[in-house]
């Protein structure tokens, strides 16, 4: 690094000792401090004011004026039937969204993994849906959705059937927030999987090939462990949005109809601006951000076991 | 190859090309199309594109304008904001040994995790206190604080990729380390910068929540909040909201699709977008 002058400092014991406490020692600390800091006042005390609120009775009509209560707030939470089901939808949804998103995000990977006419073109179409902004995709979807005049409707009647409330309805509502979020997740997936899928070495599948390997048996022994890591990873992140995911859900239904897409977050907001109740809209948070964590961890569990594995 | 898997790979991707197109082109022909057509005779499933003036004239009845504009204040701020920080915490995570590099890198992670919904009642608050409730810098500050990491993850792993020699030959020349980052890294680094830049302004573009919750002044609102006091209300046309609502991802879409191999690169160093 800077040689010339801890060279200069290590002839003068004395100043050395100093500069340890000064320049150099300081410097990634310069650096590094605004960011910091910024996060500090702006993420973090926010979080663990947000975290203190859910031990407090506090109204939004008077935020100054909250009372400690302990764990009042989690036993409203865990008596009350609003919470099981909201925490039932969420893990629903989250499980769904990983596992359509991830599936068809794959698929699409492998079908564009080999070359064909106007692969660029397709790959940019089916990138749309991670593009587009949530609230232009809102827009469309409720469109798309529409009871008498939507295209899906449209078509469902043109076939003779009885037309579907797609978002009006509680068995409907949710499969159908969930088909919206799996346009928007399974390109993403789509994009990272295929990066994944092209750094597969050509030697080593060519060497299976010699060795009369049949395609189904390349793809087990060789394609599925190399991209292994890659699909735990994107189903980690898909996993955390699901749970932390806002917008499109709010704009779709408004958590409705009889809180059947009422997630953890969605119910957080509801609680907080419509029954201005902060203390249980943190309650309801905090399970949500302790859901995300427990994923976050038990991925990070895994990995370091594989990481153990493979140096043995 | 045989005859038969070709042709389900042919009519998957059809049917994929259908599934992840659709709604935009979806988009683009609902603007394109009368109010008598969308709600009584039907809508046409091509695109009717001698409907453009009377589109535009529509068009006109919306502030759109006025409301890109407050969105383009708000991504620029967070750019800059994020893209500021954001080189100061890659660098240092990059180059230097210290203590708490560890904690600090797990802290830039979790902010992936959290809910914006989370903190969104203890900002409100804060901001209520300090007069940005019902500002566009508000709504900079509170988005700066989920896409300043990304962009540290980001550049981070660009300086990573730098050989060290080269800030050696600068530091021989007797330049400061902020010189050395500034002149040296970060024109190296450029592609990645742009990417990030790309990332943050679109976070800030696309934002919802916290604009909808600390706006209370409709000639502050950008165009996602604007966009989407349009749902459940019958006055404006249709065919006026879908064009705006194309017009509004069509910078996001371009742009996207110019960066997406970056951001493929940067996800293995953290989440990037949600």
């Amino acid at each position: 690094m800077t040689d010339i002058s801890t060279g200069a400092a290590r002839s003068l014991p004395q100043r050395a000792r100093k500069s340890r406490f000064s320049a150099k020692a300081v410097l990634p600390y310069i650096f590094i401090l605004p960011p910091v800091m910024y996060l500090a006042v702006f993420m973090f005390w926010p979080l663990a004011r947000q975290i203190y609120l859910s031990f407090t009775k506090t109204r939004l009509i008077n935020p100054s004026r909250s009372q400690f209560i302990g764990l009042d707030n989690y036993d409203r939470l865990l008596a009350s039937p609003d919470f099981y089901s909201a925490l039932h939808i969420t893990v629903v949804y989250s499980v769904m969204a990983v596992v359509l998103g991830v599936a068809l995000g794959t698929i699409a990977a492998l079908a564009l993994n080999r070359p064909f006419p106007g692969r660029t073109i397709v790959r940019a179409v089916l990138l749309f849906g991670w593009a587009v902004p949530n609230v232009a995709a809102s827009l469309v979807w409720l469109w798309i959705f529409n009871e008498r005049s939507g295209v899906l409707n449209r078509i469902v009647t043109g076939l003779g059937l009885d037309s579907v409330p797609w978002l009006t309805t509680t068995h409907m509502a949710l499969p159908s927030v969930l088909l919206v979020t799996v346009w928007q997740v399974a390109p993403f997936v789509m994009l990272v999987m295929l990066a994944a899928l092209q750094s597969v070495p050509e030697e080593v599948r060519e060497a299976a090939r010699i060795d009369n390997a049949d395609k189904l048996n390349i793809f087990r022994a060789v394609t599925l462990p190399h991209v292994m890591p890659t699909l735990q990873l994107v189903s980690l992140l898909v996993a955390v949005w699901s749970i932390r995911r806002f917008d499109i859900i709010y704009l779709l239904t408004g958590g409705g109809p009889i809180g059947s897409t009422s997630t953890l977050i969605v119910k957080l907001r509801q609680t907080a601006f419509e029954n201005h109740d902060l203390g249980l809209a943190s309650a309801y948070g905090v399970i949500g951000l302790i859901l995300a964590l427990s994923v976050a961890t038990i991925h990070a569990l895994f990995n370091r076991h594989r990481a153990k594995r493979s140096m043995q | 190859m045989t005859m038969i898997p070709r042709l389900l790979h042919v009519a998957l991707v059809v049917v994929l090309v259908i599934f992840g197109g659709f709604p935009v082109y979806w988009m683009a022909s609902t603007a394109l199309s009368t109010n008598a057509e969308l709600y009584n005779t039907g809508q046409s499933a091509g695109l009717q594109l001698q409907n453009l003036p009377s589109l535009l004239s529509e068009l006109s009845k919306v502030p759109l304008l006025r409301w890109l504009t407050n969105t383009s204040i708000v991504a620029l701020g967070t750019t800059v904001l994020s893209l500021t920080l954001g080189a100061l915490a890659g660098y240092a995570l990059s180059r230097f040994r210290f203590r708490g590099k560890g904690i600090i890198g797990f802290l830039l992670f979790m902010t992936q995790v959290v809910p914006e919904a989370l903190i969104l009642v203890p900002l409100y608050a804060m901001f209520i206190s300090l007069g940005l409730l019902n500002s566009l810098w508000g709504l900079v500050l509170a988005n700066v604080g989920f896409s300043l990491p990304v962009a540290a993850f980001i550049i981070k792993g660009a300086i990573d990729a730098v050989p060290y020699e080269i800030e050696e030959a600068a530091a021989v020349d007797n330049c400061p380390r902020f010189g050395v980052l500034t002149m040296v890294i970060l024109p190296i680094i450029a592609p990645s910068l742009a990417a990030a830049a790309i990332i943050a302004f679109f976070a800030g573009w696309n934002e919802y929540l916290f604009a909808a919750t600390f706006l209370m002044d409709n000639t502050m609102w950008p165009a996602s909040v604007g966009l989407a006091s349009f749902i459940g209300q019958y006055e404006t046309p249709l065919s006026a909201v879908m064009g705006a609502a194309l017009i509004f991802s069509l910078p996001a879409v371009v742009f996207f699709l110019i960066i997406q191999r970056k951001i493929v690169a940067g996800i293995t160093s953290g989440a990037v977008k949600g």
